[in-house]
């Protein structure tokens, strides 16, 4: 069969010395990122792009994937022992894994973190492996038009979910298209906002942008808002194994979070950050022990640690089969296999299915590789909390500073790069979310490019975005994501106004 | 408030970018060669969007209330607010720090200016460990870059190095 064919293929690519300590440092420097608070997935990943440098994209996808995703594992750890979350996604994990910590139970919670963690892995990746070829084929059928939409879509669905005023995500969205259009103009080799600068001719480098907004601007936010009280963290006391009670208690939780887990990210292309939200809102009304929630529930760890993982996996299916990324991290990896000489799209299973199928075998090898890393070595994790706040913000200007400058040897890269630093810090004051910008940036040629493909075909005639029912219902769907916390408030207006129509009558 | 305040800057400053970028838009050159949908197209319809946004956002702070819904953002997990009590005087010292480590990095060398900012760095924050700090900075900068020079054979400035026949 094919199926059995490709996979053999993708271990034959991911068991090779090479990939494998490529997966194993990924995944390792990955729990790293996710232990280390104020260091995100996005952070983490921006950062060790410049290492990638000179790989082939196969090589490159196995370490970034493995940063990816190891993220999502190492995220949990300071959750529960520090009530410090590593990164957005393990915010929910501190309510009850805090919790349990307190209880003595610290062992079970991390545990359960951990095996959640491994089986939505697992199983985003099956997922992957099963309909990403079949969401290939689809894709396939689609002309510029609906690649058009298809991008629209997607950059409303995540704005729609990014901060809390979608006037303010909207605009960083647009500032990200905004910067998409610096550079030479490919298609009339025409200079865009270039300003007379012959290194912006070829744009802004992503990297550059990239690492100022999410690297530097960290820096700037834990400097500046250092927090002096010390961190209160708790030990591992007792077995870290789960009773059977606890299995019990696990197993469902982690089945539903799995699903909903890749409803969200797989399906609805949001991101972990959401799926463990919606999560715990899930354990909160359909667990048996639902009163226990907030006070050291097992399922309030098993389920949202079971999602984000879950999410992580299954965003890659739009990022592999449709090119599009559904949230700010896999904008990053996207950005990176651009970089690499890759467009990721329908086409990659056909054209490169090494590149594929080697992904995906490696990604079954990290997730194992994780969780031995997670379980008996979370001790040594946790010692990663000893590292001072300030010589962790040093290293980070550091590695910043030579990942942009040893890929162009420009140092005005590096001025941009500090400027895009303090963009991004000034922007977190304001609470305007950063990572829509790398949405837009990195979305933004190809939008731009596929929307006039779609213009010669219909002779410059704008109805054949609405014409088209596939890339219609995309539309639709955009509407419909920008527009939905506007519906509440506007039933009660038209419900007021018949009411008082009503009465009058 | 403070933080009020600082939005309505962010707000006038937007509306400013936006503005800016959509003017320049009209100044793209378009070539003789008929095309569907030019190189300025796109650009312009970004700055228009991107200028009703804005205004919006300027009207919201300077008119209309500001409505944020929290609830909604704590179903999707937005990530929190900062206090806006900041220690202005670290975060212009590590800028001073970074910009004048772009300057001299070519300058300076790869190796020179790196053991120059950490140290910066490390005498500003905190004081207390010297020698272990010392020690790190030493590493981070002469020791990878005679790393990345042999090892890796990746090329970084020498700068002054070079001077001294290292």
């Amino acid at each position: 069969m094919d199926f059995w064919n490709n996979l053999t293929l993708g271990f034959g690519v991911a068991l090779t010395p090479f990939h494998l300590l490529l997966a194993f440092i990924g995944v390792f420097l990955g729990t790293v990122i996710g232990v280390l608070p104020g260091i995100g997935p996005m952070t983490g990943v921006a950062l060790l792009i410049p290492l990638t440098f000179g790989m082939n994209p196969t090589s490159a996808i196995i370490l970034l994937a493995g940063i990816y995703y190891g993220a999502m594992y190492g995220g949990s750890t300071t959750s529960i022992l520090v009530n410090a979350p590593g990164e957005s996604s393990s915010v929910v994990t501190c309510l009850d894994g805090y919790e349990m910590a307190k209880k003595g139970r610290a062992g079970p919670a991390l545990a359960s973190a951990a095996i959640g963690s491994f089986v939505a892995g697992t199983f985003a990746t099956l997922m992957l492996m099963l309909f990403g070829p079949w969401v290939a084929k689809i894709a396939l059928s689609f002309g510029p038009p609906e690649f058009f939409s298809l991008m629209v879509a997607a950059l409303t669905l995540v704005t729609s979910l990014a901060g809390r005023s979608l006037v303010k995500a909207l605009l960083s969205t647009l500032f990200g298209l905004a910067i998409a259009t610096v550079g030479i103009d490919l298609q009339s080799g025409v200079p865009r906002y270039t300003f007379g600068n012959p290194e912006l001719m070829d744009g802004f480098e992503f990297v550059v942008v990239a690492i100022g907004l999410f690297a530097l601007s960290e820096v700037f936010i834990n400097l500046a808002h250092m927090s002096q009280a010390a961190m209160e963290r708790l030990s591992i006391r007792g077995s870290l194994w789960l009773t059977k009670e606890d299995w019990k208690r696990f197993t469902p939780a982690c089945i539903r979070g799995t699903l909903s887990g890749f409803f969200v990210g797989g399906i609805a292309g949001a991101g972990a950050a959401v799926a463990s939200f919606v999560s715990y809102g899930m354990e909160k009304k359909v667990s048996k022990h639902r009163d226990e929630l907030g006070k050291g529930a097992i399922e309030g760890v098993a389920g949202p640690e079971s999602a984000n993982n879950s999410a992580a996996g299954g965003a890659l299916i739009h990022l592999l089969c449709l090119g599009i990324p559904g949230s700010g991290t896999t904008a990053i990896l996207l950005g990176a296999l651009i970089m690499l000489g890759l467009q990721p799209g329908p086409l990659l299973f056909q054209q490169q299915p090494e590149f594929v199928w080697g992904l995906i075998a490696s990604m079954y090898i990290g997730n194992v590789m994780l969780l031995v890393l997670n379980l008996p070595l979370v001790g040594m994790w946790v010692k990663l909390l000893d590292i001072p706040l300030y010589l962790l913000m040093l290293f980070i200007v550091l590695f910043s500073f030579l990942g942009v400058y040893t890929m162009n040897n420009s140092v005005q890269d590096l001025y941009l790069m500090v400027g895009f630093g303090v963009i991004g810090y000034l922007m977190k004051r304001v609470d305007i979310p950063a990572a829509p910008i790398i949405l837009g940036m990195v979305l933004g040629k190809l939008m731009e490019e596929k929307m006039r493909q779609a213009l010669v075909i219909s002779d410059g005639n704008m109805m054949i975005f609405l014409n088209r029912p596939i890339s219609l219902a995309l539309l639709i769907l955009a509407v419909v994501a920008i527009t939905n916390p506007y519906w509440k408030p506007m039933g009660r207006a038209i419900r007021r106004l018949l009411g008082g129509n009503a009465s009058r009558a | 408030m403070n933080a009020n305040r600082e939005d309505r800057v962010a707000s006038i400053v937007a509306a400013a970018f936006s503005l800016a970028y959509l003017v320049t838009a009209f100044f793209i050159p378009v070539p003789p060669l008929k095309q569907q949908l030019g190189p300025a197209a796109f650009p312009k319809a970004i700055g228009l969007v991107m200028l009703i946004l804005s205004g919006l956002y300027v009207y919201r702070q300077f008119r209309g209330g500001v409505k944020e819904d929290e609830e909604r953002a704590a179903i999707i997990g937005a990530e929190e607010k900062i206090e806006s009590k900041a220690d202005l005087k670290t975060m212009g010292f590590m800028l001073a720090v970074m910009v004048v480590y772009a300057f001299v990095f070519e300058r300076l060398g790869y190796a020179i200016s790196t053991f120059l900012a950490f140290m910066a760095g490390v005498f500003y924050l905190s004081r207390r460990h010297l020698v272990r700090d010392t020690l790190i900075a030493v590493i981070v900068s002469f020791v990878l870059y005679y790393v990345f020079m042999t090892v890796l054979r990746v090329n970084l400035p020498a700068g002054l190095l070079k001077l001294l026949g290292l």
